[in-house]
């Protein structure tokens, strides 16, 4: 693999460091509440709920301030969520609120807001032999001119019990103490080198099932809603609109965008995520 | 007196997805999409023609009666020239 392409996965391993330490109340004079964050160009605060605290600051890792009692399960929750997504924006990625699969050397993107049931499609993928790329969060370094490149996913795979049940995955430990998911492992694996992004679905709720592309305007008004994931990334970069509208462009004309339309039945999933298996297949026989 | 229409990129960014010019207005952030005719037309806007040429253009790469697409190839820069993308000189 090229060098320039790992350049950004280990430039994240290095920024992802993380020890145990005291950490400031908040970023400049106003102290961070419980359940908020503060962000800046070069530093991520977060105060969970339970009181820990979490500090990023680029070229420095992560520090975290644990309150006692405090379910380690959901700091991990917060570290490879909120934190992670944080520190990617300030070193200059984009994040996507998308899962992924890996297709012959690409990457094809599933995207929608949380409970749309991107993660219950990834693993039904992996139960028809699509190995997983990532999971909620997406990663994409756009500093190539040529092609936007994928980090894979550092989150493991998390289903609902009714997304257990569909996909026949096999559950594992319960991913955090308030959640209602358990960790899962994808049946066909899962892809863990950089990738180019080459198709992005949109999953919608309707019928019949059908996979559409999707009109040039509505992709880039669809790219700009993309829920909480691009929020750290405006806050961090403050791109005016033209720089927003331009970034928004390369993606809508980069890669392949489609919606993937289905009802929301659990007796037709097999049969509707089909479908998508077999678009991805003719999808990855017309790549170059 | 004829009105030469000239585009006003200081007004708006622009990007072409497969067939379709979208536009941004840039004070707004309101998005316009282009599809088809309007696209062809937007792209005749070239700051020599007017709209009499305009129409003349679009009828030759159409193949219809100038005649015929006037009163919408009009309209649309009307509609430009409301939204500020276009300015009559």
């Amino acid at each position: 693999m090229d060098k320039d392409v790992t350049a950004a996965v280990t430039m994240m391993q290095r920024e992802m460091r993380v020890r145990d330490g005291a950490v400031a109340v908040g970023l400049g004079e106003n102290p961070v509440e419980r359940g908020r964050y503060s962000i800046s160009s070069d530093e991520f605060l977060m105060h969970l709920s339970g009181g820990t605290r979490m500090y990023y600051r680029k070229g420095e890792g992560v520090t975290i301030d644990r309150m006692p009692g405090e379910d380690p399960r959901d700091i991990d929750l917060f570290l490879n969520g909120s934190v992670y997504a944080a520190a990617a924006c300030i070193n200059g990625l984009y994040p996507m609120h998308a899962s992924a699969v890996a297709v012959n050397g690409h990457v094809h993107a599933f995207t929608g807001p949380s409970g749309a049931g991107k993660s219950t499609l990834i693993a039904e993928l992996g139960r028809r032999g699509f190995p997983m790329f990532c999971d909620d969060t997406m990663l994409i370094d756009m500093s190539r001119p040529d092609q936007l490149i994928c980090l894979p996913g550092h989150k493991r795979l998390k289903l609902t019990p009714d997304a257990l049940a569909m996909t026949g995955a096999t559950a594992q430990e319960q991913v955090a103490s308030m959640i209602d998911k358990r960790f899962a492992e994808p049946a066909a694996g899962v892809h863990a080198s950089p990738l180019p992004l080459a198709g992005l679905m949109f999953l919608e709720e309707g019928d019949p099932a059908r996979i559409e592309p999707m009109p040039g305007g509505e992709r880039i008004l669809r790219l700009q809603d993309d829920h909480y994931t691009t929020e750290f990334f405006e806050f961090v970069h403050r791109p005016n609109r033209a720089e927003r509208f331009r970034q928004l462009a390369r993606l809508a004309q980069g890669i392949s965008i489609s919606r993937f339309v289905r009802p929301r039945d659990s007796r037709r999933f097999a049969d509707d995520a089909a479908i998508v298996a077999e678009h991805l297949q003719s999808a990855s026989g017309n790549l170059p | 007196m004829t009105i030469r229409w000239t585009k006003r990129p200081d007004r708006y960014i622009e990007t072409t997805i497969d067939d379709e010019t979208v536009l941004m207005d840039l004070d707004s952030g309101n998005f316009f999409s282009l599809t088809d005719t309007a696209a062809a037309l937007w792209r005749l806007i070239d700051g020599a023609r007017d709209g009499d040429a305009i129409i003349a253009a679009a009828s030759a790469e159409y193949n219809c009666e100038a005649a015929a697409i006037a009163g919408d190839v009009r309209a649309f820069l009307d509609q430009m020239a409301e939204a500020g993308f276009i300015a009559g000189a």
